[in-house]
């Protein structure tokens, strides 16, 4: 009894020492009405990451840009959909103007978004969906279409490696679906563009640097006629690289993927490495704020085709999804004017 | 031989290390098959099982102790990264070698001087503080590093994870002389003898004068700085460094323990069946792609040696009561 009563006391003392170190992280930003400001609260779906620091910073300056905009920007240290719940529900009760959110899970999420909604708060999304229907968000940010990363990975394969090579796929986990479905897109797009490719395995290494590592490795000794090596996580990238890397095959294997550019800096320099494929997470947090302020305006309406986003110029709109455009691609020539 | 003893040594042998021997082999059998595939078996490839094993291997022996002990430790993985993270951390700041290998082991040892405390003193079940352990420091290490990885490694860490002494991987160095001390601690010492009584009956060790506190305590220090050497070994492998690395990984040093015939209950068993338990573990992941089998299988072909395992081993204890 005592004893079950102590493990109580610890594991609630851990917790709250865990909220602790996340509430102070929230800061000054935590949403205070000033007069006729419109108050955006964008959620990432975690904090602390270079990629969300990144979208954090372009929807900062597209607030300074816009002048009219409080922005609220903060979400839980760890990517759980449970964790973000919270902070809609709060958002919902300081009836902040917009809600914007990279979703941890599209149907999850989508309860608190209709309450938000219901209580006349605008709700956008952003980098992951939530469930359209059932959330009964109005826009979705897409960051790039799984069909143009798809293609682009693939193109960038067939310059590097030759139209004919033979290539392997270092993915995440086996149920992810961002990865699952750009292996779909590459294995369609492939099939019509470049007959002659072909996919010798798949491997799925988790969200393990060691077992991209290693499985890298002994792709490139089961199949001695690989020409090269898609890693298409963040993790699988650089595990990639590096074990390509080590084998001395630098420039021999080709290495495509995505990741962030700081994490493949010292393989694009070196040459494992020529080209990273992402989008630009600052533009993405940069059209969000401009999308959220729209839809509050009015500006952007369903139906719309086209939508002008500050330095962004013109963007695609695509029913109710708005377009950052074609992903970027990262070079040794570009690669160090980028921090994320 | 000479021995006058009722049971001849052959037996005496088997009856002492079975599970140790059949886990070898277990392995020999696996290599034989997947030696068929070209490649798996030249010199080049057993090598970098060996070296990619060794992390493993070396936290395994830390975690024999724990489990024979009696207790568990799943907050192996999360501590793996914070370890790994400290090395990088000092390895950037352009410490010197010892100090590379001391920060990330004095690390793990207080990680595991915290475990050891909250089991031993407050009686908390282990598997309840580092479950708690598990999150508090996962979620640290993604606050502390905001989840970016090390990069820029200087050359004097990376040797340690990919130098030779003598034509032997140091990391393969490494973990031998962690298994060669492990084994002695436990076989040749007063302190080993006392782990394996407060595993296989704390009460009657207390009787016995054993200070079962004190052991637990050391115990979970011991391994902690054994995680830490781990980590060092492991992160100087790679050119960057995770700041999240090591997910799963305390699941995969408890299933070498086990499958290396170390009673899941405390009491018994050796390092050197962890150690070969580990060295399973890398083999098979590696056969099933030299073999070209769907990646879709690894995880329960892993899991299925570990309860094949168990399984054998309450059989083998049940038949030895009877």
């Amino acid at each position: 009894m005592r004893t079950a009563a102590i493990c109580v006391i610890i594991v609630v003392a851990m917790l709250s020492l865990f909220t602790a170190c996340s509430r102070k992280q929230a800061g000054p930003s935590a949403a205070k009405n000033v007069e006729k400001k419109l108050v955006v609260a964008v959620m990432p779906k975690l904090k602390g990451i270079d990629y969300f620091n990144a979208v954090e910073r372009g929807a900062k300056e597209a607030a300074q840009e816009l002048g009219n905009v409080e922005l609220t920007y903060d979400g839980p240290i760890e990517g759980k959909v449970d964790l973000q719940i919270p902070f809609i529900e709060s958002w919902t009760l300081q009836k902040v103007d917009v809600i914007a959110v990279a979703c941890n899970d599209p149907d999850a999420i989508a309860p608190a978004l209709k309450r938000a909604r219901e209580k006349g708060v605008r709700v956008i999304t952003y980098d992951a969906d939530a469930n359209a229907e059932k959330s009964g968000r109005e826009f979705f940010v897409n960051q790039a279409t799984f069909e143009d990363i798809g293609r682009a990975l693939v193109d960038e394969m067939a310059a590097q490696a030759g139209e004919d090579a033979k290539v392997a796929i270092v993915s995440s986990s086996p149920t992810a679906p961002n990865q699952n479905a750009w292996i779909a897109v590459m294995k369609r797009y492939m099939a019509e563009r470049y007959p002659k490719m072909q996919i010798v395995t798949i491997q799925y290494p988790e969200e393990d640097q060691g077992r991209a590592f290693s499985m890298t490795q002994d792709i490139l000794k089961t199949y001695p006629d690989v020409k090269g090596i898609f890693g298409i996580s963040s993790v699988a990238f650089p595990g990639a690289a590096d074990a390509v890397r080590q084998a001395g095959k630098s420039g021999k294997i080709a290495v495509v993927g995505l990741s962030t550019p700081k994490s493949m800096r010292e393989f694009v320099k070196d040459g494992t490495v020529k080209t990273v494929i992402l989008w630009n997470p600052v533009d993405l947090g940069y059209l969000t704020v401009y999308v959220a302020k729209a839809v509050l305006d009015g500006t952007l309406q369903r139906g719309a085709t086209e939508f002008e986003a500050g330095r962004l110029g013109k963007v695609k709109v695509q029913g109710d999804q708005v377009l950052l455009g074609a992903p970027m691609k990262f070079t040794a020539e570009n690669i160090d004017q980028y921090d994320f | 031989m000479t021995s006058k003893q009722s049971p001849p040594l052959r037996l005496t042998i088997w009856r002492q290390y079975g599970r140790e021997m059949s886990v070898g082999v277990f392995l020999l059998l696996l290599l034989g098959y997947f030696g068929s595939t070209p490649g798996f078996l030249r010199a080049e490839n057993l090598r970098d099982i060996l070296i990619n094993a060794a992390p493993l291997v070396i936290a395994a022996c830390g975690m024999t102790m724990v489990i024979v002990a009696g207790m568990i430790d799943i907050s192996a993985g999360s501590a793996l990264a914070v370890c790994a993270v400290v090395a990088g951390i000092t390895a950037k700041a352009g410490a010197p070698l010892p100090l590379m290998l001391l920060l990330p082991m004095l690390t793990g040892a207080a990680i595991g001087a915290v475990n050891g405390w909250l089991v031993a003193w407050l009686r908390v079940p282990a598997i309840i503080v580092t479950l708690g352990m598990m999150s508090v420091l996962r979620g640290g290490i993604i606050w502390w590093t905001r989840g970016e990885w090390i990069g820029n490694l200087p050359p004097s860490f990376s040797a340690i994870g990919r130098g030779e002494v003598v034509g032997v991987p140091t990391p393969v160095v490494i973990a031998l002389g962690v298994v060669l001390f492990v084994a002695l601690l436990l076989a040749r010492t007063p302190f080993g003898r006392h782990i394996y009584a407060v595993g296989g009956n704390p009460v009657a060790a207390a009787r016995m004068g054993i200070s079962v506190r004190r052991v637990l305590w050391l115990v979970f220090m011991l391994h902690g700085m054994l995680l830490g050497l781990s980590a060092v070994v492991y992160a100087s492998r790679f050119s960057v460094i995770q700041s999240n690395a090591g997910i799963g990984f305390e699941l995969l040093a408890i299933s070498a323990v086990v499958v290396g015939g170390v009673n899941i209950f405390g009491g018994q068993g050796t390092v050197w069946g962890s150690a070969l338990g580990a060295l399973l573990l890398q083999v098979i992941g590696t056969g099933l792609i030299f073999r070209r089998v769907s990646e879709y299988w690894a995880p329960s072909v892993q899991g299925a040696l570990v309860l094949l395992a168990v399984v054998t081993d309450a059989l083998r204890t049940r038949r030895a009561g009877q």
